[in-house]
């Protein structure tokens, strides 16, 4: 019993990682708008998960806070007023399936090969001080500071760009 | 090791007893609280008949509670034909799982010590102590915010898989409306955090059974008195009811975004809606109402504002803690419904109106007042 509690941490850890593995994985092959979204949405939490399980708690709460609660909301909002029902694209799958799947399983060798091996071990953050909220907004804001705000202009030319698209194509459909 | 399994165990089962206890109980506080207000008898016919005698046993109507769960339980379960049938079967869980998540960082008692509750127990737990309180999380309230975006998502999944116009409207009202409160609330909460510097509710509880200007409880309420107004609005907006129940307004949507639920699925929504009430109260409780501590009290007894202090047994302190939090819960529920009997429903436009150019600019001025008064304070 309490050889099993010792390990419940890992058991779970690797439970949280299996099931954002799966959800990531459906959200790759699922069809419909609206699942793939629920798939991203629970691979979020099970991530969250994770990041909680590795003692990061503050990163769980943001992954969950930001990814669901503010991005996948707006995503499933918009699936919902769009409600694309495409029956298009008929063929499940693709001609290059094979080619595909033969690349994926060759590039996962390599990266098991070549890079998993060397991996250090993952820190624990039962071991060391929690990383708790001083930590965080200093890191934040002293190191990483520079990187969120390029972040947000790539964010913000992105949107921009985004809409110029859609203006040149709506300028085709009419002209 | 297992001493800490025991304890968790006993905290999650009380937790969701409570939370349980609390939605059947508020189903009757609701109805009988607006006869009251409205000099009626209000629910007076369920009973229990003594088997074999005459003797029924009405109780005030708190046998309405379990005549209701009976007829949930027992009704037909109607499937439409919906274009996506699996977000229809998984949408009442995700709005209401994350409900009960929610109370898991909410601390309902000071610390426990079960050896010096009763002797004989510390050959089991030996003399350490735990705070009351599920997952003690650092990042406390954030926790709160991640878990209560789930059930956006869920309100919006349940309207748009029904395939029903009445549904997707109520869907869309209750996506737009959630988001637009959920920002308000937490901005209001931001102020708090500036003042009490941390965002764990155990340390901010802590806080809260100290003095300020010499007599008052250091309670969020008198800090930040503007708040805990505009956190209670939101707070009432984001369950949706009265007068911010726009998503399902019955006499224009029927019942909203689920409209093509019944029985226990449809049940799921009513009781999540009760158990957030009380969430709702916790969570006002923990953050402006000091928390589980009476005023001028913390885990050691009372220290009134003169100077006399007044110490007390352990297992006194850990009733009484319990006692207060459970109370103070139970007034800011009845507060909440009688607001939902008072005023009348919003229109739809006011409703965004009211949330993005009346209630944000004020969370923002207040914010924005608190940041200047506590660096002012600070320097």
């Amino acid at each position: 019993m309490t050889d099993f509690l010792a390990h419940l941490d890992t058991l779970l850890l690797w439970a949280f990682a299996g099931c954002a593995f799966v959800s990531a994985a459906l959200m790759l092959v699922l069809r419909q708008p609206m699942r793939v979204a629920i798939a991203l949405v629970s691979c979020m939490v099970f991530l969250g998960g994770v990041y909680g399980l590795l003692g990061l708690h503050f990163i769980a709460a943001f992954q969950v806070l930001i990814y669901v609660g503010a991005v996948m909301v707006f995503m499933v909002y918009a699936i919902m007023l769009l409600d694309p029902r495409d029956e298009s694209g008929g063929e499940k799958f693709s001609k290059l399936l094979w080619p595909g799947i033969i690349g994926l399983s060759l590039l996962a060798e390599a990266l098991a090969v070549g890079y998993w091996s060397d991996l250090p071990p993952a820190p624990r953050g039962a071991a060391g001080e929690p990383f708790d909220m001083i930590r965080f907004s200093q890191a934040f804001l002293s190191e990483y500071w520079l990187h969120f705000e390029l972040t947000s202009v790539l964010l913000l030319a992105a949107v921009v760009a985004a809409l110029a698209v859609i203006k040149e194509n709506r300028r085709h459909d009419h002209g | 090791m297992i001493a800490d399994l025991v304890i968790s165990l006993v905290f999650i089962g009380y937790a969701i007893s409570v939370l349980m206890g609390f939605g059947t109980i508020l189903t009757w506080v609701e109805r009988k609280q607006a006869a009251v207000m409205s000099d009626r008898i209000g629910a007076n016919r369920a009973y229990i008949r003594i088997p074999g005698t005459q003797v029924k046993l009405v109780w005030l109507g708190l046998f309405h509670g379990m005549a209701d769960g009976l007829k949930m339980l027992l009704k037909e379960d109607f499937k439409p034909r919906t274009y996506d049938w699996y977000a229809y079967a998984v949408a009442p869980w995700v709005v209401f799982t994350p409900v009960l998540l929610v109370f898991a960082v909410i601390p309902f008692g000071g610390s426990l010590t079960p050896a010096r509750l009763w002797e004989p127990l510390s050959a089991f737990f030996g003399d350490k102590t735990w705070p009351m309180q599920i997952a003690t999380l650092d990042a406390g309230i954030l926790i709160v915010f991640a878990f209560s975006g789930l059930t956006i998502i869920g309100a919006m999944l349940a309207g748009w898989s029904s395939s029903n116009k009445f549904s997707l409207l109520g869907a869309l009202r209750a996506g737009s409306q959630m988001i637009s409160y959920e920002l308000v609330l937490g901005l209001t909460v931001l102020g708090l955090i500036l003042v009490y510097g941390t965002v764990n509710l155990d340390a901010m509880v802590r806080q809260q059974s100290g003095i300020v200007l010499g007599f008052l409880p250091a309670w969020g309420i008198v800090y930040q008195p503007f708040a805990a107004t505009l956190f209670l609005a939101a707070a009432i907006a984001e369950n949706k009811r009265i007068p911010f129940d726009l998503p399902e307004a019955e006499s224009e949507l029927i019942a909203g975004y689920f409209t093509e639920y019944s029985a226990m699925k449809m049940g799921l929504f009513m009781f999540a809606e009760f158990i957030e009430i009380a969430i709702i109260g916790a969570l006002f409780t923990t953050l402006f109402l000091g928390g589980y501590n009476l005023p001028y009290m913390s885990d050691a007894g009372f220290a009134f504002p003169g100077g006399a202090a007044l110490a007390l047994p352990h297992g006194a302190v850990v009733v009484t803690q319990l006692g207060t939090f459970l109370l103070k819960v139970f007034l800011v529920c009845s507060f909440q419904i009688l607001i939902r009997w008072t005023l009348p429903r919003f229109r739809y436009d006011q409703v965004l109106m009211f949330a993005w150019k009346f209630m944000f600019p004020l969370a923002l001025a207040n914010l924005c007042v608190t940041a200047v008064v506590v660096w002012a304070v600070r320097a």
